[in-house]
């Protein structure tokens, strides 16, 4: 990878993380964020509906008329997620059978949408799977940690695997990422 | 080509595309799918068995699963939150409960976590009567759907001849 790439990518993955920055994706986030098995295995099938959707617009991007790339994009998300399903039911039963719900509306995470509107009906096709890779691990990165902490939390706070525990773990993690943020942005200001 | 009619070809061809592509793998993982499913009844009922302490060789159909001394295995079924929730229940010689598993529901993720064959609110209901067994606060509909269920199966007809009977009368 070349040193611009690794920089667009930490870019897409971190700085502007999918979900801390641009607080996208946010419903399977909190739905299946309560153990860290139940997240992983959602951000793999994100990452792949994104990667490939991503990967097909990319392709089709002169094809496709502009007032219908909204419905051709939405298709195409489609396509993939019951694919994806289909395959977790067949190869990954066990997981299937505890997040296959959310499995089915990755279709409406909007962070995918985004990205195929933003990058892949624009982009040539290397660039859109490098940004659909960041944003998948930026993604990852995001509901793993919520995954995690709840998790712990759950241990000795029951309230944290319950949706009110998610939307306040959330918070709190989002504040911090802002913290974070803000700190690094005054830094490179100072400097 | 006007661009009306452009647009129409380009949903229609990808709608096709995408239509195919999800038959075909449909079609190929079919196999898979149904083998998981029975597999996965096939190990609730044989976890059930292994829990009672009695060999499991050959599953009947219909409601009651397996009848023999000391050991009846019920299908059972009530209406949760999101759909009907299918449990087979392990029925002790004294009429008590030895196990319960979940083979098929529809609950939210999340919630279902307490229907998984590791689920230690499952386990509670080992040796003791349904209704000394508690709904879980936050999944409240799916757990009384349980208790309920686990209930119907102890009140199921053929139970006591299965698991009373000096022998039992192979399904």
């Amino acid at each position: 990878m070349t040193r611009a790439a690794l920089a667009r990518f930490s870019e897409v993955a971190l700085r502007r993380n999918p979900v801390s920055a641009q607080l996208l994706g946010l419903c399977p986030l909190l739905a299946v964020s309560n153990t860290v098995a139940n997240a992983l295995g959602l951000a793999a099938a994100s990452a792949v509906v994104l990667v490939g959707s991503a990967g097909v617009v990319s392709v089709l991007r002169k094809l496709v008329p502009a007032d219908v790339r909204l419905p051709c994009f939405v298709l195409v998300i489609a396509t993939f997620t019951t694919l994806v399903n289909l395959a977790m039911e067949a190869y990954a039963f066990e997981l299937h059978q505890r997040i296959a719900l959310f499995v089915q509306i990755i279709v409406t995470n909007c962070m995918i949408l985004a990205r195929l509107e933003q990058v892949a009906a624009k982009e040539t096709l290397a660039h859109t799977l490098l940004d659909a890779l960041a944003a998948s691990v930026g993604f990852a990165i995001a509901i793993v940690a919520l995954g995690a902490a709840r998790q712990l939390i759950a241990a000795g706070f029951p309230l944290a695997a319950l949706p009110p525990g998610a939307f306040m773990i959330a918070g709190l993690l989002l504040a911090g990422a802002q913290f974070l943020r803000q700190r690094n942005a005054e830094r490179e200001l100072a400097d | 080509m006007s661009s009306a009619l452009r647009s129409v070809a380009v949903l229609l061809a990808l709608a096709v595309f995408s239509g195919a592509s999800i038959a075909w793998l449909a079609a190929v993982v079919e196999g898979d799918i149904a083998d998981n499913r029975r597999e996965a009844e096939l190990r609730a009922l044989r976890e059930l068995a292994i829990e009672a302490g009695v060999r499991v060789d050959a599953l009947g159909q219909g409601d009651v699963l397996f009848c023999e001394p000391g050991l009846a295995i019920v299908r059972t079924a009530a209406k949760g939150y999101g759909g009907e929730i299918v449990a087979a229940v392990a029925i002790r010689g004294d009429g008590r409960v030895s196990g319960v598993r979940v083979l098929r529901h529809a609950e939210t993720p999340g919630f279902a976590d307490i229907l998984a064959p590791d689920s230690t609110w499952l386990a509670a209901f080992r040796g003791r009567a349904p209704s000394d067994v508690h709904a879980v606060t936050g999944a409240t509909v799916t757990s009384r759907a349980v208790i309920a269920a686990v209930e119907s199966a102890l009140e199921t007809d053929a139970v006591g001849p299965c698991a009373l009977a000096p022998s039992g009368e192979d399904l």
